[in-house]
C-alpha cells in the first residue's frame, strides 16, 4: 500500500466528510431526511466546474459560488416541500435529485450522460483538510448556539417549539441550506479530484451514501459523522479483495445497526479527548468543575 | 379590559362541532379553571387559543387584540405558552438543555455571530445560561440538571414542562392537565408550585384539570364544558353548588377517568 | 389519432403494472405509516424468481407467476421480520425504519450481483410476438396480457380488503394501529398478511416488468415510480394509488411518444414536485390535522 493509495483514499473521505457534516445538521441535528443531498452535490460540481474551466476562476472562489449556488436551489426547493410532513418531503427531496440528475444528463453544454472530461485537478490533500476543519468549527459553533439548539428542539418535538415560540419552517429552511451549501462545496472539491463529471455520479445511492454515514456515526453526533466518513469510504477499498460481497456486507451492516445500535458509533455524544483528559486528572482537586455542554 | 377573551368562538371538525359559540373571559392574575367531562372540548380550546387549530368562527383576543390568524410560533412572542396533556418535552435532551432551548427568546444574535463567536454571541449565551440557571432553581430541578427528559420520574416531568414554559416569560400561562397521573401528595405539591410561580412570574393562569381538590382550591373561576358548550360560570362555590353541573358532570366525574 | 390510442393503451398497461407496485407500497404505508424502501428489493427478486422457473425449470409461466408470486410474499413477510420487526417492538423513530429499509435494499440488490452476476438477462418469449389487432390498433399481447394480469390481482386483492373479516381488520389498523389493538385485533397478524400481500403483487409487477423489458439487480430502481403514483393518489390510500399509477403510466408513455423518451423519468419527477406542491394530500388523500 502506497501513499498515493492512501491519500486517494483520505482525500476521497474528506470530500464525503464534507457532505456528511452539513447532512449531519440536517438528518443528526434538524430530524430531517433528504435523499437529494447528491442533487446539491451535483450542484456544486458542475457549477465550480463551469467557474473554473469557462470563466477562469480562481478555485476558492469557485468553490464558494458553488456553494451558495446550491445553497440558493435548496432555498427554492425548500420554501416548496419544507411544509410536507414526514415521507411526503422525504419522496420530495428524492425527486429533486433525480431530476437534478436527469436534466444534467440532458444538458449537451456539460456533455450530457457521456459526462465532461479533462476538469483540471486542483483538490489536494491539504485543502481538503483544511476545509474540513472549518467545516467543522462552523457547524460546532452552529450546533452550541441557540440557533442549534432550536433545530434540536424541532428534532424532539415539533409542536413544542413551535409553542416556545421557534419558527420551525424558517428553521428547517436554515438547516437544508446550510447543508445544502456543504453539499455543494464537497461537489466542487470531487469534481476537482477525479478530474471528471458525469451525472451517473450523483444517483440516489450517493444520497443514501451520505445518509447511511450519518447514521453509522450517530445521529447528532458531530465527531461520529467524522469518524462514520472515513470508516466507510475506506471499508469498501479494504474489502477489496471480496469485491461482490462488501456491498452486501454494507447493507447487512445497516440492518443489524438499525436493529441492535440504532444510537450509532457515537450516538449523540462527542469525543472530546480533552476534556476525557481534564476529568481524569483533574477531578480531585475541583470536585464541583462548572462545564458548560 | 381582560387579558383573554374568547368570543362566539366555534371550531368544527368536518361536520362536528367540537365547540360551540363560546365564551370565555380570564382577567389579568387570576387562575381560571376549565372543567368538563373527556371529549368536552377544552383541550381544543387550548388548541385554538394557541393557533394550533384554527376557528371555524368567531374571535379570540389577547390584551384587546385579534390572535386567532396568528401562528402557533407567533403565540409565544404574544405572551401565551402552555403545556401538553401529553407530556412534550425535548424527550432526548437534558433538564438543563430543555429549559436552555425555551430561553432563545430573551437574546437576539444572528447565525453569522454564532459561527464567528463575535461578542454578541458570547453575552446572549451567559444570558441565557444565567436565566436558564435561575429558573432551574426556581423549579427546584437543580438536583436533575443532566437527566435526560425521558428518564426523570412522571411528576417531574410535568415540572419541567411548567419550566420551560416559564422561561418563555409568559403573561398567561395554559396548563391542559398538569396533575394527571399524579398521586396525592404530588398533586398538593403541584398546587403549592402553581401558586407560587403565579406570584413569582405575575402570571395569568388557565388550567384544565379533572382533580377537583386542585380546581377548587386553585381557581378565581371556572367554566364547565359539555359537548364543546358552556355548561356553566362562576366561582368554585357556584359551580359546585349548580345543580346542573352536579348532574351532568360531577355525578359522572369518577367515570370520567 | 390512433397512435395516441395506441399510446394510451400502452400507457395504461404500463400504469396498471406500476399500480400493482404503488397500491402493495401504499398498503403498508397505510399500516406502517412508512415508506418502505425495500419493497424495489422484493420487485427485483420476484423478477429473478420468474425469470429462473421460466429459463431454467422449464416451467409453464402461470406456474412460474405463482412461484413468484408467492416466494416475493415470502420474502417480504421474513424482510419484516429481521428488518422492521425489532424496531416495531422497540416502537423505534420511523427514521430508523427508513434507514433499515435502505440497508435490506442495498443488501438484496448487492447479493443479487454478487450471486447471479450484474448482467442484464432476457425472459424467454412467453407470448408471441404478433400484436392483436382491433381495426387500425395495434395492441402487444405482452402489453394487454400485462393489464389483465394486473387488473385481476388488483380485483382480488380489493376482494380480500373489501369482503373479508382480515380485510376489515386491516381497513381498522389503517386507521388507527393502537386503537385497533386495544380492540383486540392482532396487530402483529395484520401486519404479517399486509406484507404478505405487498410483497406478492410485488412479485407479480416483478415479472411483467422482467417480460417487458429485462431483468438486472437495479430494476428495482422502478419503484420510485410506485412512490410517485403514491404520492399523486395520497400517500396510503390504494384506490389513490391506482389512479395515480394509471396517471403516471399515460403521462410517461405519452411523453416518451411524442417528445422524447429521455424526458419520460424527468417529467416523472418534475410532476412529482408539482404535484406535492400543489396538492400535497394527494388526488385522494386526506389531510389531518395534527392532534395535541
Amino acid at each position: 500500500m502506497d501513499w498515493y493509495y492512501v491519500e486517494g483514499i483520505l482525500i476521497l473521505s474528506g470530500i464525503n466528510l464534507l457532505a456528511v457534516l452539513g447532512l449531519s445538521l440536517l438528518t443528526g441535528f434538524t430530524g430531517l431526511f433528504s435523499f437529494g443531498h447528491a442533487g446539491f452535490m451535483a450542484i456544486g460540481a458542475y457549477t465550480t466546474a463551469f467557474c473554473t474551466m469557462t470563466l477562469g476562476l480562481n478555485f476558492y472562489l469557485a468553490l464558494v459560488i458553488g456553494g451558495l449556488m446550491a445553497g440558493i436551489m435548496s432555498l427554492i426547493i425548500g420554501k416548496l416541500t419544507l411544509n410536507l410532513k414526514g415521507d411526503y418531503f422525504i419522496i420530495a427531496t428524492l425527486g429533486f435529485g433525480e431530476a437534478i440528475r436527469l436534466i444534467l444528463d440532458n444538458m449537451q453544454y456539460f456533455g450530457g450522460a457521456r459526462g465532461w472530461p479533462g476538469i483540471t485537478n486542483h483538490t489536494s490533500l491539504m485543502n481538503v483538510i483544511v476545509i474540513n476543519i472549518i467545516g467543522i468549527v462552523i457547524l460546532v459553533n452552529i450546533i452550541s448556539s441557540k440557533h442549534g439548539r432550536n433545530m434540536k428542539a424541532i428534532r424532539e418535538e415539533e409542536m413544542a417549539s413551535n409553542i416556545i415560540g421557534i419558527d420551525v419552517f424558517k428553521y428547517k429552511l436554515k438547516s437544508l441550506w446550510i447543508s445544502a451549501m456543504y453539499a455543494g462545496v464537497s461537489g466542487g472539491l470531487l469534481a476537482h479530484y477525479i478530474g471528471f463529471l458525469q451525472p451517473k455520479m450523483f444517483q440516489m445511492i450517493k444520497s443514501t451514501e451520505l445518509t447511511i454515514i450519518v447514521i453509522f456515526g450517530g445521529l447528532g453526533s458531530v465527531t461520529g459523522s467524522v469518524i462514520g466518513a472515513i470508516a466507510l469510504t475506506a471499508l469498501p477499498e479494504v474489502l477489496r479483495n471480496v469485491k461482490e460481497w462488501r456491498l452486501v456486507i454494507y447493507g447487512a451492516t445497516v440492518v443489524l445497526i438499525m436493529i441492535t445500535r440504532p444510537q450509532g458509533l457515537m450516538g449523540g455524544k462527542e469525543f472530546r479527548p480533552i476534556q476525557y483528559l481534564k476529568k481524569w486528572f483533574g477531578k480531585k482537586n475541583k470536585p464541583t468543575a462548572e462545564q458548560e455542554v | 379590559m381582560s387579558l383573554l377573551e374568547l368570543k362566539n368562538v366555534t371550531k368544527q371538525f368536518g361536520g362536528l362541532t367540537a365547540v360551540g359559540n363560546f365564551n370565555l373571559k380570564v382577567e389579568s392574575k387570576q387562575i381560571y379553571g376549565l372543567i368538563g367531562p373527556n371529549g368536552a372540548g377544552k383541550t381544543t380550546i387550548f388548541n385554538l387559543i394557541t393557533g394550533i387549530y384554527n376557528i371555524t368562527e368567531g374571535e379570540i383576543l389577547f390584551e384587546g387584540k385579534r390572535i386567532d390568524k396568528t401562528p402557533t410560533f407567533k403565540i409565544a412572542d404574544v405572551g401565551i405558552t402552555r403545556t401538553f396533556q401529553n407530556i412534550r418535552l425535548f424527550k432526548n435532551l437534558t433538564t438543563y438543555e430543555n429549559i436552555l432551548t425555551a430561553c432563545h427568546f430573551n437574546t437576539a444574535y444572528s447565525l453569522l455571530d454564532s459561527v464567528l463567536r463575535t461578542k454578541k454571541y458570547k453575552e446572549g449565551e451567559a444570558i441565557l445560561h444565567q436565566n436558564a440557571k435561575e429558573l432551574l432553581k426556581i423549579m427546584g430541578l437543580e438536583e436533575r440538571r443532566d437527566t435526560i427528559a425521558s428518564n426523570l420520574p412522571y411528576g417531574l416531568q410535568r415540572r419541567l414542562e411548567i419550566a420551560r414554559a416559564l422561561a418563555l416569560r409568559p403573561k398567561l400561562l395554559l396548563l391542559d392537565e398538569p396533575a394527571a397521573g399524579m398521586n396525592e401528595e404530588e398533586t398538593f405539591q403541584l398546587l403549592d408550585l402553581i401558586k407560587q410561580v403565579r406570584d413569582q412570574f405575575d402570571l395569568t393562569i388557565l388550567i384544565i384539570e379533572h382533580h377537583m381538590d386542585l380546581i377548587m382550591n386553585l381557581c378565581h373561576e371556572i367554566t364547565v364544558l359539555n359537548f364543546g358548550k358552556e355548561l356553566a360560570a362562576g366561582t368554585p362555590e357556584m359551580i359546585q353548588s349548580n345543580p346542573k353541573v352536579i348532574e351532568a358532570y360531577l355525578g359522572e366525574g369518577e367515570a370520567a377517568c | 389519432m390512433t397512435t395516441f390510442f395506441q399510446q394510451l393503451i400502452n400507457g395504461i398497461s404500463i400504469g396498471s403494472v406500476y399500480a400493482l407496485m404503488a397500491v402493495g407500497y401504499s398498503l403498508v404505508y397505510s399500516i406502517m405509516n412508512f415508506s418502505n424502501f425495500a419493497h424495489g428489493g422484493v420487485i427485483m427478486l420476484g423478477a429473478y424468481m420468474g425469470f429462473f422457473a421460466l429459463a431454467v425449470g422449464n416451467l409453464p409461466f402461470p406456474v412460474a407467476m405463482i412461484l413468484a408470486t408467492l416466494g416475493s410474499a415470502l420474502l417480504a413477510i421474513v424482510l419484516e421480520r429481521i428488518a422492521y420487526n425489532p424496531l416495531r417492538k422497540r416502537n423505534a423513530p420511523y427514521l430508523y425504519f427508513i434507514i433499515s429499509a435502505m440497508g435490506a435494499s442495498i443488501f438484496l440488490e448487492n447479493l443479487v450481483i454478487a450471486i447471479i452476476g450484474p448482467n442484464f438477462k432476457t425472459y424467454p418469449k412467453v407470448f408471441e410476438k404478433e400484436p392483436f389487432l382491433i381495426g387500425t390498433l395495434a395492441l402487444g399481447r405482452l402489453d394487454v396480457m400485462m393489464f389483465i394480469i394486473s387488473a385481476v390481482s388488483l380485483t382480488a386483492l380489493l376482494f380480500i380488503i373489501e369482503k373479508t373479516k382480515t380485510g376489515m381488520a386491516i381497513k381498522a389498523t389503517a386507521y388507527n394501529l393502537r386503537a385497533s389493538a386495544l380492540m383486540g385485533v392482532n396487530t402483529d397478524h395484520i401486519i404479517f398478511i399486509v406484507f404478505g400481500l405487498g410483497g406478492g403483487l410485488a412479485g407479480i409487477a416483478g415479472v411483467l416488468f422482467g417480460m417487458k423489458y429485462t431483468v438486472y439487480p437495479q430494476i428495482g430502481f422502478i419503484t420510485t415510480k410506485a412512490f410517485i403514483a403514491a404520492v399523486f393518489g395520497g400517500l396510503g390510500s390504494l384506490s389513490g394509488a391506482v389512479l395515480g399509477a394509471i396517471l403516471l403510466g399515460v403521462i410517461e408513455t405519452i411523453t416518451a411518444g411524442y417528445f422524447s423518451s429521455q424526458l419520460r423519468d424527468l417529467i416523472a419527477f418534475a410532476l412529482l414536485i408539482f404535484i406535492l406542491v400543489v396538492r400535497p394530500m394527494g388526488i385522494m388523500g386526506k389531510q389531518n390535522e395534527d392532534k395535541a
